[in-house]
């Protein structure tokens, strides 16, 4: 039943995903390649900026500036983050069973110092990436990089890795001009971390051939990039100068009704609220890339009562996932499995578990539990699309207090209830999981074993089916079958394991009506470059 | 130096007609009747109510009027119904904790005063080095020690609070101790705790409180500043404090923080106009009023 419609859903979205592709080229084609960058564009971002060295960021504000000063091998186009685009490469052969993965450069692709860009370059990048140690290193980890000319750059990877193309595209492995960083105190090394000595300068002048060049670089009040001017890819600036604003969300609701070339990236979607229909803004809400997910604790020594799998079913059955999804605001949607819609493998809202009292009240006496009592930890002091986890927690205790199950709320601020998390002592827990790349790869640590399986106390062999799945899934580098086989993985997830998702943040940009090109984006958030006027 | 015996008859005669002068100042009248009406309102929460201030019933972010007089919230509570059960937290929470502080501050600020020497130095050197804090500040690093609850919370302004009661007992102590009728119960073989307890203690509870009472308007505040920040009371509970810090994620809907406010503002005013009326019935001296009217 399920796999006859989903292929026939699939197609569709493709479709649909294709022509809203099509029709965003044909947009930021129409407002003229040619024409020569003028005017300043003003991004309102609350910053969590650390550094402009490529190699070294793994922030949102960062990986904004990163996608425009450093271009990658392949890039996401649009929303689409699905299929990774030809940019520095031209294209991409996987061999050895996903194992290895040659790339072929473009020629002719110049540094914004004139210096020809070769796989010298690339390879110096990764290399980099990987021996600075710094947190996006893990991107490549396993993974060993060469030139196999001076325009093939061969990545070999330990496993069959089938995740990498959608690694390339990431801001992290922007490529960097290996001359210029080496000269200003760059490694590529072993032992980088300790003797590389390059991120004061690309604090300063970025070492890229991306469409934008880095004019100024504070990491509290602003950054300022300035247009390209030898830049000769398809992203070509259109604006002469952008403007990188520390502002906190409520601010960026004032400036932004007020600016011209203004684009706002903070507000939550009920902040937003007053600029729906406003006539100088245009507002989009889509559900982000976060999971917002509940679990139960599989451990017994945690917990007897949240690792009994009847109880488990009764949560899963008894929460309100319709009322999460309208808590979190507009442009919400609901997480059907653990991967996000956006992701290859994303199961389709019709197979998401629905509330189902009846069933829950069965479920909870076939447990052979009396008026449970268990403890709900969340991070009392963090929000995130401007939703705090109280909230959600709240509205989880009063769904469950319906059949008796009593919650207590434990929040605990940030450091200490990450801390329990990880360490897989919470009976039940309230987090997210925002994509490390995207791709389904990213999901698998929510199998028994795995990172967060762990964290919800589900220890390897505990779903032996489910784990033989997520090894054939995590190997497999046909883009069609790895769609059905995640997709498989989470109705099984959704039936048997201790994970609950419950919906995807909605995610607001709120852009000046004049602008054209403004596109979000679950992996860069949104690319500056192709971002013009009216 | 006054005659003994002279001054307090004569300031018995002055004091019966302030009394009811002071309890007829506007101000007055108004401390006494927001407080009592608080008090009322934190012990007859549950008929007052309309519903229950953690059930999720309504439709959420509704609009004060009509059937939510304060309107609701984002989980579909009604805010009426938890301003008037948040009355039941701080309220009592801050006669506790100010009760607590009295106790703390005043035993050691008597022992301080009356034995005098190291003992002293021990306690008004504690009692600096709290005072050398921001108040906030402190409670905020012991709620964070501890972990943030609204009991820890208590705690950590006891902590904080107490020193000015030690401070004002202290001295009073130290003068009244000097005073020649407790210096004649002592020659006349009374010991240093009766002393204490039977002549000086009772001359010095009218100052101490006064300050208890301003100081609930201020307890009222740090505890709905700690919760503000995540650090007192826990959610689901009706905290004010809680509930302003919950109407700043949704700004939008004003009424989620504004009424909270207001309650906040009202019992703290209540407290601060009672304090200030108290002083002048029971604290003549220091009280500017005293000044101006009777010279």
């Amino acid at each position: 039943m399920l796999s006859r419609s989903t292929p026939r859903r699939v197609l569709l979205v493709a479709v649909a995903l294709v022509a809203a592709i099509a029709v965003a080229a044909a947009a930021a084609n129409s407002t003229s390649n040619d024409q020569a960058a003028t005017g300043t564009l003003v991004i309102d971002k609350s910053f969590d900026l650390k550094t402009a060295d490529p190699q070294r960021q793994f922030e949102v504000t960062g990986g904004i500036v990163a996608h425009v000063l450093y271009d990658t091998l392949l890039e996401f186009r649009g929303s689409d983050v699905t299929t990774p685009r030809p940019s520095l490469a031209t294209g991409y052969r996987a061999s050895n069973g996903a194992k290895t993965y040659t790339f072929t450069l473009r020629r002719n692709v110049r540094f914004s110092d004139g210096t020809p860009l070769t796989s010298r370059d690339v390879v110096f990048s990764f290399r980099r990436l990987i021996n600075l140690k710094g947190n996006p290193s893990f991107l490549l980890a396993g993974v060993t990089v060469s030139a196999g000319g001076p325009y093939t750059v061969i990545l070999r990877s330990r496993t069959p890795n089938p995740a990498l193309p959608a690694i390339v595209a990431n801001g992290s492995l922007g490529i960097v001009n290996s001359k210029l960083v080496e000269a200003n105190g760059g490694t590529d090394a072993a032992g980088a971390d300790k003797t590389d000595k390059a991120e004061s300068f690309l604090n300063r002048t970025s070492a890229g051939s991306g469409p934008y060049l880095l004019k100024s670089f504070n990491t509290t009040s602003r950054v300022e990039l300035t247009a390209n001017p030898r830049y000769t890819g398809r992203r070509k600036a259109k604006f002469a100068t952008v403007v990188i604003r520390n502002v906190l969300a409520p601010a960026q609701l004032l400036s932004v009704q007020r600016g011209t070339n203004e684009i706002s990236l903070d507000l939550s979607p009920d902040q937003a609220r007053p600029l729906f229909g406003s006539r100088n803004v245009n507002v989009q809400a889509i559900s982000g890339p976060n999971i917002w997910f509940l679990f139960a604790n599989s451990n017994s020594k945690i917990s007897s009562i949240t690792s009994n799998k009847r109880f488990q079913n009764a949560i899963r059955y008894q929460l309100d996932y319709a009322g999460l999804v309208r808590l979190a605001g507009r442009g919400s949607g609901r997480a059907a499995g653990v991967v996000p819609s956006q992701f290859l493998g994303a199961l389709a809202d019709a197979a998401a578990i629905k509330q189902n009292t009846t069933r829950a009240k069965a479920e909870l006496a076939a447990s052979g539990l009396t008026n449970p009592e268990v403890e709900l930890e969340f991070p009392s002091d963090f929000t995130s699309s401007g939703l705090s986890f109280g909230v959600i927690a709240q509205k989880i205790q009063a769904d469950l207090g319906k059949i008796g199950i009593k919650v207590n709320l434990a929040g605990k601020p940030i450091a200490t209830s990450l801390a329990n998390y990880r360490a897989g002592t919470e009976q039940l827990g309230l987090w997210l999981w925002g994509p490390d790349y995207p791709d389904p790869n990213d999901y698998l640590v929510f199998l028994p074993g795995q990172l967060v399986g762990l964290r919800a106390g589900w220890a390897a062999g505990s779903d032996r089916r489910l784990e033989a799945l997520g090894r054939r899934a995590g190997s497999t580098s046909n883009p069609r079958v790895r769609g059905q086989l995640f997709r498989q993985i989470q109705v099984q997830l959704n039936q048997r394991g201790p994970f609950f998702p419950l919906f995807q943040p909605g995610q607001v940009v709120a852009a000046s009506k004049n602008l054209t090109g403004v596109v979000y984006n679950a992996t860069f958030q949104i690319d500056l470059a192709t971002i013009g006027s009216r | 130096m006054s005659v003994p015996g002279a001054t307090p008859v004569r300031r018995f005669r002055l004091r019966r007609p302030r009394v009811a002068a002071a309890w007829r100042q506007p101000l007055a009248v108004i401390g006494l009747s927001l407080a009592a009406a608080w008090i009322l309102v934190a012990i007859f929460a549950p008929l007052l109510a309309p519903s229950d201030p953690l059930e999720q019933n309504a439709a959420p972010l509704l609009p004060p009027g009509g059937d939510y007089l304060f309107g609701t919230d984002e989980l579909g509570r009604d805010v009426l119904s938890r301003v008037l059960y948040g009355a039941r937290i701080s309220i009592p929470l801050a006669l506790l904790l100010v009760g607590l502080a009295l106790l703390v501050g005043a035993t050691l600020g008597a022992v301080a005063g009356y034995f005098g020497g190291f003992v002293d130095s021990i306690v008004m050197r504690s009692a600096d080095l709290v005072f050398a804090f921001p108040a906030i500040i402190l409670a905020m690093v012991v709620t964070a020690v501890l972990g943030p609850s609204i009991r820890n919370a208590v705690l950590a302004l006891v902590i904080v609070s107490w020193p000015s009661y030690a401070r004002v007992v202290r001295g009073l102590v130290l003068s009244i101790g000097q005073t020649e009728y407790v210096t004649a119960t002592r020659l006349l073989g009374a010991s240093a705790r009766r002393a204490l307890v039977r002549d000086v203690l009772p001359n010095v509870a009218g100052p101490v409180l006064v300050l208890a009472t301003l100081d609930l308007g201020n307890a009222i505040l740090l505890l709905s500043a700690l919760s503000f920040l995540g650090l007192g009371a826990q959610p689901p509970q009706p905290e004010w404090g809680a509930g302003v810090a919950e109407g700043i994620q949704y700004f939008q809907f004003w009424w989620i923080g504004t009424f909270p406010g207001l309650a906040i503002f009202s019992v703290v005013l209540a407290f601060n106009f009672l304090g200030d009326s108290l002083r002048d019935v029971l604290d003549p001296q220091s009280s500017w009023r005293a000044g101006s009217e009777e010279e």
